[in-house]
C-alpha cells in the first residue's frame, strides 16, 4: 500500500474526538483524519441529555437529536465512520481492526473512546421485575425520555450527577420517583462530603422524591414484592446511574497502563507507544492540582480541553508548529437539581476540612457557599443556590483558587 | 464580533460567568446577564465561556459589527 499524507485515527465521536480533529485542522495538518464512532450519531451535547423535558411530539427522538447537535467543521480531510466499533488495536503494527471486518492503518492515533455506564445486571436488560436501563448515549436518552413521558413510576439507582438530573427530569415529566443510594448518605458525597450530601438528600426529599439510603435502599434494589409478573413492556423503569467504566478493552495486549482509563502524560501522550494519544473521559493524566497524582475527569469541559490538547500534540508529533502546553485544566462544573443550581470548582475531594462561607445547609435554596481546605490552603469551592445571591462572592473565591 | 446567548437553551448554570466575568454575570435572581460586545483582549475568556457552557447556548456572531 502506498501512502502519501499521514493518516490519523480518532477512536470516539464524542466531543473529545471532535475537538482533537478540530485542533488538527486548525494547525493545518496535511493528513487524512478518520473519526470512528460506535453510535450512529455525530457529536452531540452529552450534558444536554438530562437537562430538560422534551414535548411528547410525534418524533421525540428527532427533537432531542436536533436540539443537541454539535456543529463540527466540514472538511474534506475529515471522514466520519459512524456505527463502526474498533474491536482491537495493534499499537506495535499501528493497525485497528473494525467491527466491519476491515483493518485501518494509522500513523497517529487518538484514543477518545470514553466510558460506559457501570451496571449491576449482567447481559440482559431485564430482571424479573423491572425494565433496566442506563443512560450514556443519545439513543439511551431518547428511549428514557419517551419512557418518562408515559411512566408512572421510575426507580433510579445512584445519587451522582446523572442520577440527580434524571430524578429532577422524571419529576418534571410527572413521574413518581424513588432514588436508591446504597453506599452513601446523599448526592455527591464522594466529592462534597457527608454533611452537604445529607443536605442535598433532604432537598431532593422536599421535592417529592422518595430518597432511600443504606439498607432500606438495598432492599429495593430489585423489588421482591412485585411478584405478579407483568409483561415485559409494563415493567416499571429502573435506571442505573451508578458510575462508569472506561472503554479500554479494545486496547488490551499492547502493554499500556489501563488500570483506570488510559494513562497519559501532561501532553496527552501515551508514554508506552509512539504516536498514540488519549483524551476525554478515558484519559488519566497528571493532576495539575496536586503533585504526583493522576486524575481522570468525566466532564464536558475536560473533554474539550484534553481533546484540543491531544490534537495539538499530534500535530506537533508530526512536525507541525502548534501551541502545546501542559494540561492546565481548571475543574468547574454546574448542575441543576429541582431548581437548585449546584456549582463545584477545584478539587474538593482532596480537602481535609470545609468551611461554610455564607448561608445555612438547612436552607440550601437561600444560598450556601462552601470552601474546601487542605490544611490552610483552599483546594475547592461549592455554591448552591436557587437564585444567585452569593455568585459574585463565589467568583471571587474562584479567582484565588485559580491563582494557587 | 458579538456574543449571542440562546435564551431557550440557557439554563443559568453560570459557568460562563466564571470563565469570562467581564462579559457574563448572574443577577441576584440567578438570571444570566451579558454584554454582547467585548474587547479583543478577552477573546480567550469568551471562548472558554463558550466551551464551558453545558447547554452550548453561547455563540459568537463573527459577522456582527
Amino acid at each position: 500500500m502506498t501512502r502519501g499524507e499521514p493518516c490519523i485515527g480518532i477512536v470516539g465521536a464524542g466531543i473529545a474526538g471532535l475537538r482533537a480533529a478540530n485542533a488538527l485542522l486548525k494547525c493545518k495538518v496535511d493528513a487524512r483524519i478518520v473519526i470512528f464512532g460506535d453510535e450512529t450519531h455525530r457529536t452531540y451535547n452529552r450534558p444536554g441529555l438530562t437537562k430538560k423535558r422534551y414535548p411528547s411530539s410525534d418524533a421525540p427522538g428527532t427533537t432531542i437529536a436536533e436540539d443537541l447537535k454539535v456543529n463540527g467543521v466540514e472538511n474534506k480531510a475529515l471522514t466520519w465512520r459512524l456505527d463502526t466499533r474498533v474491536e482491537t488495536a495493534d499499537l506495535r503494527e499501528k493497525v485497528l481492526r473494525l467491527s466491519t471486518g476491515e483493518t485501518f492503518a494509522y500513523d497517529a492515533l487518538v484514543i477518545a473512546s470514553g466510558v460506559r455506564p457501570r451496571t449491576s445486571v449482567e447481559g440482559d436488560n431485564e430482571c424479573e421485575f423491572h425494565a433496566h436501563r442506563t443512560l450514556r448515549g443519545l439513543d439511551d436518552a431518547q428511549h428514557i425520555h419517551s419512557e418518562l413521558q408515559t411512566s408512572k413510576k421510575v426507580t433510579i439507582a445512584g445519587a451522582g450527577f446523572v442520577a440527580c438530573e434524571l430524578a429532577s427530569l422524571a419529576k418534571e415529566y410527572g413521574c413518581e420517583v424513588v432514588m436508591l443510594e446504597t453506599r452513601r448518605h446523599g448526592p455527591f458525597e464522594s466529592i462534597l462530603g457527608r454533611r452537604i450530601a445529607m443536605a442535598l438528600g433532604r432537598w431532593i426529599t422536599q421535592n417529592g422524591v422518595t430518597f432511600l439510603t443504606g439498607d432500606s435502599a438495598k432492599e429495593l434494589l430489585c423489588d421482591p414484592g412485585a411478584s405478579n409478573l407483568e409483561s415485559s413492556s409494563d415493567r416499571p423503569l429502573f435506571i442505573e446511574a451508578i458510575g462508569s467504566v472506561p472503554n479500554v478493552e479494545w486496547l488490551r495486549g499492547n502493554g499500556l497502563d489501563l488500570s483506570d482509563g488510559v494513562r497519559v502524560d501532561a501532553y496527552m501522550r501515551v508514554p508506552e507507544r509512539e504516536g498514540v494519544f488519549a483524551a476525554g473521559d478515558i484519559a488519566r493524566y497528571p493532576d495539575p492540582w496536586t503533585t504526583e497524582d493522576l486524575t481522570r475527569m468525566e466532564f464536558w469541559k475536560n473533554a474539550i480541553d484534553t481533546g484540543d490538547l491531544a490534537g495539538r500534540s499530534v500535530a506537533s508529533s508530526l512536525g507541525y508548529d502548534s501551541k502545546t502546553s501542559r494540561i492546565g485544566y481548571f475543574p468547574s462544573i454546574a448542575t441543576e437539581v429541582f431548581g437548585l443550581r449546584i456549582q463545584i470548582a477545584g478539587n474538593p475531594k482532596t480537602s481535609d476540612s470545609m468551611e461554610i462561607v455564607r448561608g445555612d445547609l438547612d436552607q440550601l435554596d437561600c444560598g450556601v457557599l462552601v470552601k474546601f481546605l487542605r490544611g490552610e490552603v483552599m483546594v475547592g469551592a461549592a455554591y448552591m443556590d436557587k437564585g444567585a445571591r452569593f455568585n459574585s462572592v463565589y467568583i471571587e473565591l474562584l479567582k484565588s483558587l485559580k491563582a494557587h | 464580533m458579538k456574543i449571542f446567548v440562546d435564551r431557550i437553551k440557557c439554563q443559568n448554570h453560570g459557568l460562563c460567568a466564571i470563565s469570562a466575568p467581564a462579559n457574563f454575570e448572574l443577577d441576584t435572581d440567578g438570571e444570566l446577564q451579558y454584554h454582547e460586545s467585548f474587547d479583543e483582549e478577552h477573546i480567550d475568556d469568551i471562548e472558554d465561556a463558550i466551551d464551558s457552557c453545558p447547554l452550548q447556548a453561547i455563540l459568537l456572531n463573527r459577522d456582527a459589527a
